[in-house]
This record gives structure tokens, sequence and C-alpha cells, in this order.
């Protein structure tokens, strides 16, 4: 079979809103990138656009290569995902080699010709194992045997993530990811509620500990982020000075915003607003109206992620499906939280629009294999 | 792949999924109303906060002040840059305080900065004030001062405990030369501020616009900063050329030192002004008043009497020098030199009584001594009434401010006063131009003539004789030039007034210029009289810049410039960004009547009243002046001399005008012309223009001493000539056989008419007799002692004007 085996009197199916949106959204990144950047890109490399350029090549050569993917048969990603688990695994630890890099004191980054973040990587090699995993896995899938393979292989990756990249916001993405995953295939819900209120239950111990000072900053900064989430005034001057500078903005920014362009925040107080707080200055210059109408296409965007996968012509396109759905909107999610500081700071960029050349350039990969599914849907008159 | 293919995706998961979708728009929903929440509940707050953190939480980085340049590139004013060293208590009190020893050790080792604190009182600061995060521990320091330190602070890998301080960087103005020309530069105060003169005129142009430095925290909670620099201050080109400058500030200082203390307590003049001028372009070559100060230390006191007088607590009643009292507002508006006099300066002057206290006026008020009940207008505080007693600190305070707002304004633009006879230049301009005067006139003078029911004597009180039009001018005799101001008519008078600016602004570029337009006529309030005294310059008030400027227009072929000091901008790297060309405003007389101007203030000079003014081996023109100040008949007189040189084709003019000169008989021209010899006798070789007339032995003589003396003291001319005969001008009489019309007690006894005059008029010889006491001739008219050889009035309170 080369995947090719249409049926005649059937029309090929391509999800035109899925696309337009995507290309909306990332547009609009691109407007807001230059707002917000070309302050900080204009002192620090004497050309107001530097941001964007290099964003702008990014998207492009995203864009291509999410063409080659959505004309590639998906079904030939399952015959790789193993190797997409190992290749993950191995490039995280590049890191540690002299290809590695620090880009602001983090070291999370490869140089491989072009810079590469391997976080970026795991998230997509994640999705097609577990797909493929879950479906060779079948009825088994809940057995004690699979779950634990799961968990450690789970484990391992996002363990590797977190200590060797530091990065414990992509972490907690790629288990986000996989647990939805299984979640959707599994019959079961009871286990992972349970999972998910123990999750719960930890984290405000430790929140608890935390507000007791049993746990300090001097432990972890991780710590620290915590103790500038609780009282975000208290720590203005360091630790909660990016949380609280991105409150202002969004405060400031009232129904409607100050304008396009017209943010006070991104001159020099919000720090690399283009990154993680991007959302922040979308609030200051357009709004609640505007911030509720991104949230809005990112609801579109998940609502033709639940179509295709329902109309997905098998498990595996399903489950592929869903691994994206789960990977964009956990990061949307966690990073509105982070910005309005209903959660911890954990560094967690807004898909499509802040800026990061590995983050889209894989986030359109993930388009392309949605796509790809969504071709392969059937209409039946 | 098969295998793939028969698994599908089941309904069961297609359910779960729906609920994860569930939860996922839970989250948004949520999210949305975490976003409202906070624009809701602290929007406005927020709002505030972002305003508000704007100034705080950025540096300012000062751009620099502008240069002020000569004409040849030489420095009057520039900014330099110091250092403030601040510190951040906030963060030396971090980690326990473990950065403060070490960095008070630092501090304290850079043996150059003069720290306000010493090194304890500083530790008590830091530890008292844990939230301090700005104090200037030493202010404008040098660069050599804190290189130490700077190195230091910028090496933070080799000292790691060196934390909580920096350098602030700002400018501080520098005058080079101190006070040279300080009327026309101005100072900076306060904030980049410009105050007076250039800098207060360009003051945006100079200033720049500050750049600023942002603080910020990056991922990892470290400070960074991002810098927007400074675009800095744009310099001034002028026209002034600083050697100029000092010789005419070197023989102003000169002259009033030597007159310091000679006839009352005080400096040698109230005030000596001198403006020289390139007639062809309306460029200010320089401008010098007295007394000066320091640039770099405008606020200083110690050369100024500051008086505070006694009746500072009796706010409202002021005693005014007659002794009657009067009302504070009134004395307010008519200062205490208003006070009545006699009645006859109250009709003839009536503008100057209505405007007299006009803010313009006040330069010519002593506003040190004023009561203290009168402020200056400037100040910006009416003299109300309200009951409240001032203190004595108070008070003087007052006083201080006045005196040195005083100190500040440039005489040469600021103050008003009537020119006096270098008024009759323009008189006979308006008249040739209009047609009104031919040139051919004669004028027979007789001492005095009655216009008006008034006696307006001639400066000559026993009279000139017959005079031809250019006598009249060589003479400066006031009754020819009221029989040619009767001639020309109001309406033509008043219009060429006009013409040549008088009552209106020239518009320099220098701050403060006095507008005139209630201090002189208009139709409607001239009378006669007016117009007979406004014809040798009396009874309207003008300023020096006006003068010289109309001045050039007279000799310059008619062509008014724009009178201005500025030539260039240059920006931060020098290039040129701006040029001020010559602007000629307007044509005032034609090129014809302006060669006659010029050849009739030729005249003044080679045989007339101006012959003192004369520098050795040049041909200048010119006209003298001795105005009576008002109020008149006490003896208080401005002295002038507008000259040009060459006479041929006049390349500078220059004015010099002595506001009282501290001498027993004010009234002699001869003041201002020596000091314009003075001044001209080293301008003109420096200027580079050539000397075309044979030096006779006794000035060779003269010149080759003042080669050498020229630093050492000004001119003492009548030493060197011996006993001089003075006319009124203080000039010396010519002798009978040169000019026999023009010699006074020897002239016809026959009636000769006047041609051009509206009535015959006589003149008649009169007969002198001697006062046994004091040897004075007596005037048989009046009665009123005269010199024997000047016959100029020897009681300095009578006045010519009556």
């Amino acid at each position: 079979m080369d995947g090719r085996g249409r049926r005649k009197g059937e029309k090929s199916f391509f999800d035109f809103t899925l696309l337009f949106v995507v290309i909306f959204l990332l547009c609009f990144g691109l407007v807001m990138l230059y707002s917000v950047s070309s302050y900080d890109a204009n002192l620090n490399y004497n050309d107001s656009s530097y941001f964007l350029k290099k964003q702008l090549i990014s998207t492009i050569f995203g864009l291509v290569i999410m063409t080659a993917v959505i004309l590639v048969d998906y079904h030939i990603w399952s015959r790789f995902a193993f190797l997409a688990y190992v290749v993950s695994a191995v490039l995280i630890l590049l890191v540690l080699t002299p290809l590695g890099y620090e880009v602001n004191g983090a070291r999370r980054w490869l140089n491989l010709g072009m810079s590469l973040q391997p976080a970026e990587v795991a998230k997509v090699g994640v999705i097609i194992f577990y797909a493929s995993l879950v479906c060779k896995l079948g009825k088994s899938l809940m057995t004690k045997k699979s779950l634990f393979f799961i968990g450690i292989t789970t484990a391992f990756i996002a363990g590797m993530i977190m200590i060797i990249t530091e990065n414990l916001s992509s972490a907690i993405i790629v288990v986000g990811i996989v647990f939805m995953m299984i979640f959707v295939a599994s019959d079961n819900y009871k286990e992972f509620i349970a999972i998910g209120a123990v999750g719960v239950f930890l984290a405000a111990i430790v929140i608890i500990l935390v507000q007791k000072g049993v746990l300090t900053s001097e432990q972890s900064f991780r710590f620290a982020r915590i103790e500038a989430w609780l009282n975000p005034e208290a720590f203005a001057a360091d630790k909660g000075f990016q949380t609280l500078q991105a409150l202002y903005a969004i405060g400031s920014g009232e129904y409607f915003g100050k304008g396009l362009g017209q943010s006070m925040q991104k001159l020099g107080y919000i720090p690399e607003a283009q990154n993680d707080m991007i959302f922040s200055i979308i609030c200051e210059e357009l709004g609640l109206f505007g911030a509720v109408a991104v949230m809005v296409l990112f609801m579109i965007m998940i609502w033709r992620f639940i179509v295709i996968a329902n109309n997905a012509e098998d498990e595996f396109g399903a489950l592929l499906v869903v691994g994206v759905m789960a990977h964009i909107s956990i990061q949307v999610i966690l990073n509105i939280a982070v910005v309005t500081n209903t959660i911890p700071n954990t560094g967690i960029t807004l898909p499509f629009i802040s800026y990061g050349g590995s983050a889209v350039v894989f986030l359109l990969i993930e388009i392309g294999l949605v796509l790809s599914v969504a071709r392969s849907i059937k209409y039946k008159n | 792949m098969d295998n793939l293919r028969n698994q599908k995706f089941t309904e069961k998961m297609q359910r779960k999924l729906a609920v994860s979708f569930m939860v996922v728009l839970l989250a948004f929903m949520g999210l949305s109303t975490r976003l409202y929440a906070i624009s809701r509940d602290n929007g406005d707050q927020y709002k505030k906060q972002v305003l508000s953190q704007q100034s705080y939480d950025s540096v300012v980085l000062p751009a620099k002040r502008g240069e002020i340049v000569d004409c040849n590139g030489t420095k009057i004013a520039v900014s330099q840059k110091v250092y403030n060293v601040v510190v951040d208590a906030k963060t030396l009190n971090q980690k326990d305080g473990q950065f403060l020893e070490p960095t008070l050790t630092v501090l304290y080792e850079q043996p150059d900065i003069s720290y306000n604190y010493t090194r304890s009182e500083l530790r008590d600061y830091i530890v008292q004030n844990p939230g301090s995060q700005y104090r200037i521990i030493a202010k404008k320091q040098t660069y050599e001062a804190v290189s130490g330190l700077m190195t230091i602070l910028n090496d933070s890998a080799k000292f790691p405990n060196i934390k909580g301080v920096w350098l602030e960087e700002a400018y501080q103005r520098n005058y080079p030369y101190d006070s040279l020309a300080c009327d026309v530069i101005g100072f900076v105060q306060g904030d980049n501020e410009g105050s007076y003169g250039l800098e207060e005129y360009y003051n945006d142009i100079l200033t720049g616009i500050n750049g600023r430095e942002y603080g910020y925290l990056n991922d990892d909670s470290n400070l960074e900063r991002t810098i927007k620099p400074a675009e800095n201050g744009k310099t001034l080109v002028t026209s002034l050329d600083v050697n100029i400058q000092s010789i005419i500030e070197k023989h102003i200082l000169a002259f009033n030192k030597e007159h310091e203390n000679e006839a009352r307590e005080g400096n040698g003049s109230k005030n000596t002004g001198v403006i020289v001028m390139n007639p062809n372009t309306g460029e200010i070559l320089a401008m010098a008043s007295y007394p000066v100060y320091n640039l770099n230390d405008p606020r200083n006191t110690d050369g100024l009497t500051i008086e505070v007088s006694e009746d500072y607590g009796m706010n409202g009643i002021v005693i005014s020098e007659n002794g009657e009292e009067e009302g504070s507002t009134e004395a307010a508006e008519g200062t205490a030199e208003t006070a009545e006099t006699a009645e006859n300066t109250a009709d003839t002057l009536p503008d100057a009584e209505e405007t007299a206290g006009e803010p313009v006026l006040s330069a010519n008020v002593t506003s040190v001594t004023a009561p203290a009940g009168t402020e200056l207008p400037e100040t910006g505080e009416e003299a109300e009434a309200p009951a409240k007693q001032k203190t004595y600190e108070e008070a003087y305070e007052d006083a201080k401010m006045e005196a040195l707002n005083a100190l500040w304004k440039n005489f040469c633009i600021n103050s008003t006063y009537e020119p006096g006879s270098t008024m009759k230049p323009f008189t006979m301009a308006t008249g040739l131009e209009s047609g009104e005067l031919t040139g051919e006139e004669n004028f027979v003078c007789n001492g005095v003539k009655e216009v008006g029911g008034h006696k307006i004597h001639c400066n000559n009180r026993l009279g000139h004789g017959k005079l031809t039009f250019s006598g009249a001018l060589e003479q400066s005799c006031n009754v020819a030039f009221m029989n040619m101001g009767a001639m020309i008519g109001k309406d033509v008078f008043l219009k060429y007034n006009r013409e040549f600016n008088f009552g209106l602004k020239t518009n320099i570029d220098l701050t403060g210029e006095a507008l005139t337009n209630s201090l002189v006529f208009d139709l409607d309030t001239m009378t006669p009289t007016d117009l007979a005294i406004s014809s040798f310059g009396q009874g309207f008030n003008v300023t020096m810049i006006q003068m010289i400027t109309g001045f050039c227009s007279l000799i310059n072929g008619g062509y008014y410039y724009q009178p201005h000091v500025v030539t260039k901008v240059l920006n931060d790297d020098g290039v040129v960004v701006n040029t001020f060309e010559p602007r000629v405003l307007k044509q005032t007389i034609s090129k014809e009547t302006s060669d006659k101007i010029v050849e009739l203030c030729d005249n003044v000079v080679s045989q007339g009243t101006g012959k003192s003014a004369r520098p050795a081996g040049y041909r200048i023109g010119g006209k003298t002046g001795t105005a009576e100040k008002y109020p008149r008949k006490r003896g208080n007189y401005l002295v002038s001399f507008m000259g040009f040189a060459p006479a041929e084709n006049p390349q500078v003019v220059i004015y010099t005008v002595i506001d009282e000169p501290n001498v027993p008989s004010q009234a002699s021209a001869r003041y201002a012309t020596v000091l314009t010899r003075d001044i001209l006798t080293e301008l003109l070789p420096y200027m580079h223009i050539f000397m075309t007339e044979e030096l006779t032995e006794d000035e060779k003589a003269e010149l080759m001493e003042k080669q050498i003396a020229f630093a050492v003291s000004a001119s003492t001319e009548e030493e060197e000539t011996g006993e001089v005969q003075l006319d009124e001008e203080g000039n010396p009489i010519a002798p009978a056989d040169d000019s026999p019309q023009n010699t006074v007690g020897t002239g016809d006894e026959e009636t000769i008419t006047i041609i051009g005059g509206e009535e015959p008029e006589t003149y008649e010889k009169k007969e002198l007799s001697i006062d046994r006491e004091t040897g004075y001739a007596i005037d048989p008219e009046t009665g009123i002692l005269l010199d024997p050889t000047t016959y100029a009035p020897v009681d300095p309170y009578a006045s010519d004007l009556e």
C-alpha cells in the first residue's frame, strides 16, 4: 500500500478553515512581533526589524516543510516512530556537547548550521512515537506492563528536557501531550482523574510549603518563582518584575487597548516581551477585545482538530491530531495563565505568535501532519 | 500499515476527545474571565502604574548643551561632562549587606573625589535607609577624579562585591572667558535652562534632546540596561569676535575705573554700552556694557551694592525723594524718580510721564535703590498693597534679586533712553529724503528758540551764529535742527522715524529687547514743542540697538539689515545645519541721501564736534550726542558717540553710550568720543583697515607710546595736549580763522535772514558781563553763569531744555 489508494468518485478533502486560521495567526503574530520587538531591536541591533526578519525567514521555511509534510502520507511516520523518540533523546543529549549553546543563561539550543531547540523536536517526536505506540498496543493499552512502559519512556524524555535543558515548561508540555493522548485512547476515566488529583495535590503542597517558608528561593529558583507568583508586589523589583509588568500591561490596556504599536510596557519594562510575554502586549495594545479574539482563533483551531480527529481514516491519524491538539492547547493555556499570573512563571511561549524559530518550524510541521490526516478523510457523497 | 488503517478511532474515543475539548474550553473561559477581572479590578491602578514608572525606572542621559563660538571658532561657552556619584542603598543592603564594606572601601580609596559624607556618615545612611535607591554622594566630579572608580565599576568580574554604586552623567556649563560678552551670552541656571542673551534666545537649539537608560530584569532576575543615546545640542556660531569684544570691554573698564567714585560713590558711570557692528550685514561684532558679571558665577553679589530701604516694613507707603507721601501703586508706576518736578517738563514730555512705569524704563531707574515697596516688574511680582509685613531678610533678598536682575540685563538692547544729538543725522536724512530739505539751507542760531510757548536753548547758549546745513551738524546746533524739524513737519518726521524702526523692535536674536512703542510720539500726541525737541533727539526713547541699526542704514546706502548675532548653527559633528544670511528688511533712504549723510558725518569729525573721536591716522565719520536725562535739571546726562570707519567706505560702525558718567559736569560728549577713539585706535588695525591719513609727530609719538601702554591705561589726552578749549560737547573749539561763522561772540552785528525758515530770526551779538566773584561770564538774558571759554552753563543743574 502506498497510501494513495483512493477510490474513484471520492473527492479529496482539504481543511482550508484550519489552514486559514494558521496563516491568519502567523500573520497576526508577525505584526505583533514587529510592534513588540522593534524598540528593543533598534536599541540592541540598530535595526528595528531584526526580530521580524529572523522570524519571517523561519516562518517561510516552516511553511515549505509543512507543505512537504502535507503531501506525504502520514502513515509513513509510524515506521519512524521509535527513531523519532531516539533522535529526540539524542538531540537533547547533544546540548551537553560543544554543539550546545546558551542564550540568556539557559543552555537549550543546538547549533547545527542553524539554531535548533531539541525540546521542540521532542514534542513532535513524542506525538508520533506515542500515536504509533498506542495503536500497536491496541487493547492492551491499559495493562500494567504497557502503562509502566509508557510511564518510563515519558519520564525519561521529560526528565532529560527538565534536567539537561533546564526547561520545566517543555517537560510539562511533553507529559501533558502523553497524558491527553493516553486519556483519549483509553476507556477509563477514574485513573486519569486520580492522576490529575494527585498532581494538583502535590502542587498545592509545594505551594503551601513555599508559602510557609519551608521551601525557599535559596533552594531553587523555581520556588522563588512561586513566591513571586503568590505575591508579585512584594518582589516587584526582581523576581516578580516580569509578571507584575505584564499585569500592568494587561490592566492598562482595558477593553479596547491603546492601539496597535502604542504599548508603553514594551519600551524596556517587560523584558524580552517578544518571547513569553507577547500576550500581555497584545492585551495592552488591543485590549481585552483583542486578547479574546486571539483566544477564539485558537478555539477555532482546536475545534478543527477535533473535527479532523473524529473523521480521521484511522486511529493513528486521529491520535496524531490529538497529540497536536494537546500540544497547542496546553501551551496556549499555560502561556496565558502565566501572563495573567494564574500560575507561576514557567517561560512558555505562545504558539505561532511568540518569537522563536525552532518553535514555529516544528509547530508548522505538526500542522502539516494534521492537514495530511485531513486529506485522507473521505467524503461519502 | 494495514493494521494501522484497520484500527479505527472509536466512538468512545470521540467522546473522550469531546471531554478533552470541554476541559480546554473551560480553561479558555476561565482565562478570559481572569483577563476581564484584571482589567476591571486593577485597570485604573495599573494604568497609573505604567505611566508613573516611565520616569521612575529609567535614567535620563543628559544631552550635551551646544557650544557658543565666535566668528573665528573661539569657544565662548562650552559644556563639560561631569559625574555625580550615586549610591543605591537597597542594593547595598542585599544579602545581609555583604557588599557594603567592600564598596565603601573602594569609594573612599578614590583620592580625587570629594564626597558630601564621611565614610561612617554614609554607612549610617545606607543602613538606616534600606529603601533608598538614589542618593548623590558626590556632585559634579571631573572625569579625572572618577576615572579610577569608573574602571572598577565597569569590571564587575574582577570586583564582584562592588555593587549599588553608579556614576550619573551631567553637563556643566563653562565660560572660558568668565565675564567676556556676558550680556550677549547669558548664562544657564537650574536644569539646562538658559537665562538672558543667546543662552535664552536659542535655548531650544542649544539644549538638545535627553537620552534615556532603561533598567530591567531579565529571565534570571539580573538587572540589565538598555540605552537610547542623547541627541546633543547644536553649536551656535556667532558674528562676535572675541578680540574685538576684549578691546571694547578693556576700554569700557578703563573708563569706569578712571572715574570710579569721582563725583559720587560708585562706578565710573551708571552704565556704559558699546556696540560694534558691520553696517553691510547687520552682524554684531561686539557688544558690551558695564558693569559686567562672571558668567561662571552669575549670582555673585560681591561687587554689588545692595541697599535695603529703611521702610521695608511699611508696605504700601513709600516716601519719595521730595518727602511727599505717595501710594505704593503710584510709586510702582512712576518709580521714585517720577516725582513731580517742574511744570514745564510735564508739558514737554507727556509720553515719558505716562510710560515711566514700563519695564523698559526701569533700566534708567536706580533699581538697586528702589524702595522695597516697588518691585521690578520683571520679577513678576506686582506691587500690590497687601498688609503683609516683610522681614529684613525678605527685603534684603528682594533687593538682592533686583540688583542682580539689573546686572544681568543687556544695557545695549534692554535700556531705553533719549538719544540726544546722535538723532540729528536721522533728522537730516528725513529732510533730504523727503525733499523737505535741500541741503543748501543756512541757519542762524542765537542760542534760543521759542516753540509752543517754551524757550528752548541751544547747546551753545550764546548761539552759533550763521550756519550752513553741514555746519548745523558739525556744531550740533539745536536751534538749526528745531528749524529743520519745523520745515519737515511732524507727519513726515514721524513717518520716517517709523521707517528707521523707532518705536519698533529690531528683533535682534537676543533675549530681552525693549519695546519702545509707547515711548515714542504719534501724530496725536506730538505737539510743536515735541517735534522741536525730537529733531535733536530728546523727548522720545530708543534702545542702543535701534540707534546703531538705523544708523547703519543711513551710511550703507539705505539698507536696513536685521541686526543679528548668530550666523550659523552647527550640529554635533560640526556640520552646518542652518545659516543666517544677512537680511535686508527695508530700504530706509536712497543711496544719494546716504552718501550725503556719510559726507556730513565725515565733516562732523574732521571739523566739528566729533574731532576728539578720530583715531590717529584714520578718517572716520560720526556724530556726538549729549542727552539730558529725564527728569530735567538734575545734571544727569547720557553722552554718546556714533561713528563709522573708514569715512569713505564704512566697514565698521561703533556706538558708544555713557549713561551718567561719574564726573562733576556730565554734559560733555567728550567722554564718549575719547572712549570711542581709544577703542578705534586698537580696533581698526586689528580689522585690517589701513591708515589713510598722515600722522603728525605728536600722533606718531602717541601711537608709539600706546603700542606699549595699551593695556596699562586709558588715554588721558588732556594731559598730552595741554589746555584745550572745550565746547559744549567737550570738543576743542575750532580756532576762529578756521571757520569764522562758527566763532561765538565775534559774529557780525547785522541781522541775517535765514533761508527756509518760517519766520525771520535775528542774531545779535551778546554782551557778556563777568561775575567778579567767580570769574564766570553771565548770560544777560537768564543770568546763568557761563564758562568764559566754552559758554556752557557752569551750573550743571541749569537745563538746556526749558
